[in-house]
């Protein structure tokens, strides 16, 4: 969100967060490194 | 602020990994891969709409992969013109299509040769004439400065070492006020140097 902000948009917010690897080979991957799916909107300041 | 990985990743390399691993999905939709793919994915984990997916042909939907579902942060407008980049087999340009209707411009950009051909192939099946497919990458974006009204994206922005290039360039095609809609993955943790440099870990 940082880096949205530094390159020129606005309104920058996380509006859904998904567990897109629950089930996969990668889950525990995942998991080990909180990776998740977001939504993520701006608005070009 | 950098955002350019700080490592000695080869990122051509990178690029021709990415590309082959999605041209591979095209063609063995059911093989083993590390990430969900299709329609009950999409609707189940994402949160898309059964009806507005099943206004797509079946094939592009099957492969769909993306990561989050960028249109449920808001419809998009009749008329408008929408930048999908790294646009796929084409699901949510193709739904973004739906939206704009055919007064508006849908352009999808892709660096997958047999991803662009499909997904042209799909909008000219589904009459949707208001879709172009163009090569490119989120670094270098074949789109007119301040011409998009909104930006979308699905699981792309993850797989590009060069963050920074790739939003100046979602500010550039973008007019004033325009908006961005992306879906992607984040991390709860900081990667060390050796993760960053690890192409496994970007393509799973």
């Amino acid at each position: 969100m940082r880096a949205f902000s530094a390159y020129g948009f606005a309104d920058v917010a996380i509006r859904d967060r998904f567990d897109c690897f629950r089930g996969t080979s990668k889950e525990r991957t995942a998991r080990r490194y909180g990776v998740h799916g977001v939504n993520l909107s701006a608005r070009k300041a | 602020m950098p955002l350019a990985c700080p490592t000695n990743l080869d990122v051509q390399q990178l690029r021709a990994e990415i590309s082959s691993l999605y041209a591979r999905v095209l063609d063995q939709p059911d093989g083993q891969y590390h990430f969900h793919r299709g329609p009950a994915y999409a609707v189940e984990f994402l949160g898309y709409e059964p009806g507005e997916l099943a206004r797509l042909p079946d094939e592009v939907t099957r492969v769909f992969a993306g990561i989050g579902n960028p249109l449920k942060m808001g419809r998009i407008n009749a008329g408008e013109t929408v930048v999908d980049i790294g646009c796929g087999a084409g699901t949510d340009l193709l739904l973004a299509a739906y939206q704009i209707g055919p007064a508006g411009r849908a352009i999808g950009v892709d660096m997958t040769p047999s991803m662009l051909d499909f997904a042209r192939a799909a909008a000219k099946r589904s009459n949707l004439h208001q879709v172009e497919l163009r090569p490119g990458d989120a670094t270098s974006l074949p789109v007119e400065t301040a011409s998009a009204d909104i930006v979308l994206s699905n699981g792309v922005l993850n797989l590009v070492p060069e963050k920074d290039k790739a939003l100046q360039e979602m500010r550039r095609v973008l007019k004033p006020g325009g908006r961005v809609q992306i879906a992607d993955i984040t991390l709860d943790i900081e990667l060390s140097e050796d993760a960053h440099a690890d192409i496994d870990l970007w393509t799973g």
